[in-house]
C-alpha cells in the first residue's frame, strides 16, 4: 500500500511537472498553439492555429470553380508549391514551380521577373497541405500582397478536368 | 548457467544502460515537438485516430511528459515511475503504428522531428524500434520496483 502510495506521487509529480511546463511555455513561446485547433477540413486548410500561423482562412478561395474564371481570365499567376517532383509530373497549365523549402534561393529571380503588383494563387495538394499557405505568406512579406491560396490545390483540378501539363 | 541468466537480468550496469538509452532517447525526441507544436499537432492529425479536440492539448502536454520522464530516468529520481509513464507512451504509439499499418494508412510518425517529412521510415521498422524499447522500458520496470523493495 506504501509502495502504491509513492508510485502515484511520484506519477503525479511528472506529470503535474508536464502539465504545467507544457502550458507555461506554449503561452510565452512565439510558436505557441491554440488549446483547440482547426482540423476540419470542411473550414479550409488545416491548422493547429499557432500565433506565427501562415494559415490565414481571408485568403482561402474555396470553390473551384472561382478558380477556374480567375484561370481564364488569364490575369493571374499560379504557383506551385508542391515538391518540384510532382510539379515536374503535372501541373495547373502555365503553373511557376515554387517549393517554399526553396524560397531563399529563388525569390531573388522570382522578383526580377514579376512585378509585385501581380495577382498571384498559390496551391499545393489539397485541404491537409499547409505549403501554398506557407508560401502565400512568405510572398505578402516579399510585397507580393495580390496572393491568394486555391486550397484543393491540384488533385481537385485535376479531377475536374480543368488544364493541365 | 541457470545463475548466470538471472545475474545478467539483475545487472545493475544493464539497468543504467537501458537507462541512459531510453532517457535520452525520449529527451531528444521531445525537443523539435517543444519547439514547434503546430508541426507536431499536425503529425498527429496525420495518425488520423486522435479526436481533434485532443490534438493541440496532446502537442502541448505530450513533449514534456517525454522530457521529464526521460531526465527522471537520466537523473535517476523516481526511476520506476518514469519507466512506468514510457511503457505506457510505448504501448500508445505501438498501438497507433500498428493500426495504421494495418488499414494500409500513410503517416509520419513524427518520432524524433516535427518537421513533416513523408512517409520516409518503414512503419515496421519503427515498430520494432518501439518494441526493443519497450522491452527495455519494462526490464527497467521491473527490475526498478524490484530494487525499491529490497
Amino acid at each position: 500500500m506504501e509502495k502504491r502510495n509513492k508510485m502515484i506521487k511520484e506519477l503525479s509529480v511528472i506529470v503535474g511537472l508536464s502539465v504545467m511546463a507544457g502550458f507555461s511555455i506554449n503561452y510565452f513561446s512565439p510558436n505557441g498553439i491554440s488549446y483547440i485547433g482547426s482540423w476540419d477540413t470542411a473550414s479550409g486548410v488545416i491548422t493547429a492555429k499557432a500565433k506565427n500561423d501562415a494559415v490565414v482562412r481571408e485568403r482561402e478561395i474555396m470553390d473551384v470553380k472561382t478558380v477556374k474564371q480567375i484561370f481564364d481570365a488569364d490575369k493571374t499567376v499560379f504557383i506551385d508549391a508542391r515538391p518540384y517532383k510532382e510539379y515536374e509530373e503535372s501541373h495547373i497549365k502555365g503553373a511557376v514551380s515554387f517549393p517554399p523549402a526553396q524560397f531563399d534561393e529563388r525569390i531573388e529571380a522570382f522578383l526580377l521577373n514579376y512585378s509585385p503588383s501581380i495577382s498571384i494563387i498559390t496551391y499545393c495538394s489539397g485541404r491537409e497541405c499547409r505549403d501554398s499557405h506557407e508560401l502565400a505568406q512568405m510572398l505578402i512579406d516579399s510585397g507580393f500582397s495580390e496572393t491568394r491560396v486555391f486550397i484543393d490545390g491540384y488533385p481537385l483540378w485535376e479531377k475536374e478536368g480543368y488544364p493541365v501539363e | 548457467m541457470n545463475k548466470m541468466i538471472p545475474a545478467l537480468v539483475w545487472n545493475p550496469r544493464l539497468q543504467l544502460f537501458f537507462r541512459l538509452v531510453l532517457g535520452i532517447t525520449f529527451i531528444y525526441a521531445s525537443i523539435h515537438k517543444i519547439i514547434y507544436p503546430g508541426k507536431f499537432a499536425q503529425i498527429i492529425y496525420g495518425y488520423g485516430l486522435f479526436p481533434s479536440e485532443l490534438i493541440n492539448i496532446t502537442a502541448i502536454f505530450l513533449p514534456f511528459l517525454e522530457l521529464f520522464s526521460g531526465l527522471f530516468l537520466v537523473i535517476g529520481i523516481y526511476k520506476d515511475s518514469a519507466a512506468l509513464i514510457i511503457n505506457i507512451m510505448l504501448t500508445v504509439f505501438i498501438a497507433a503504428i500498428s493500426i495504421n499499418l494495418i488499414r494500409g494508412h500513410e503517416f509520419d510518425c513524427g518520432c524524433f522531428s516535427a518537421e513533416i517529412t513523408g512517409y520516409e521510415v518503414s512503419s515496421v521498422h519503427l515498430l520494432l524500434r518501439d518494441i526493443i524499447f519497450l522491452f527495455m522500458g519494462v526490464h527497467l520496470f521491473i527490475t526498478e520496483s524490484k530494487s525499491n523493495d529490497d
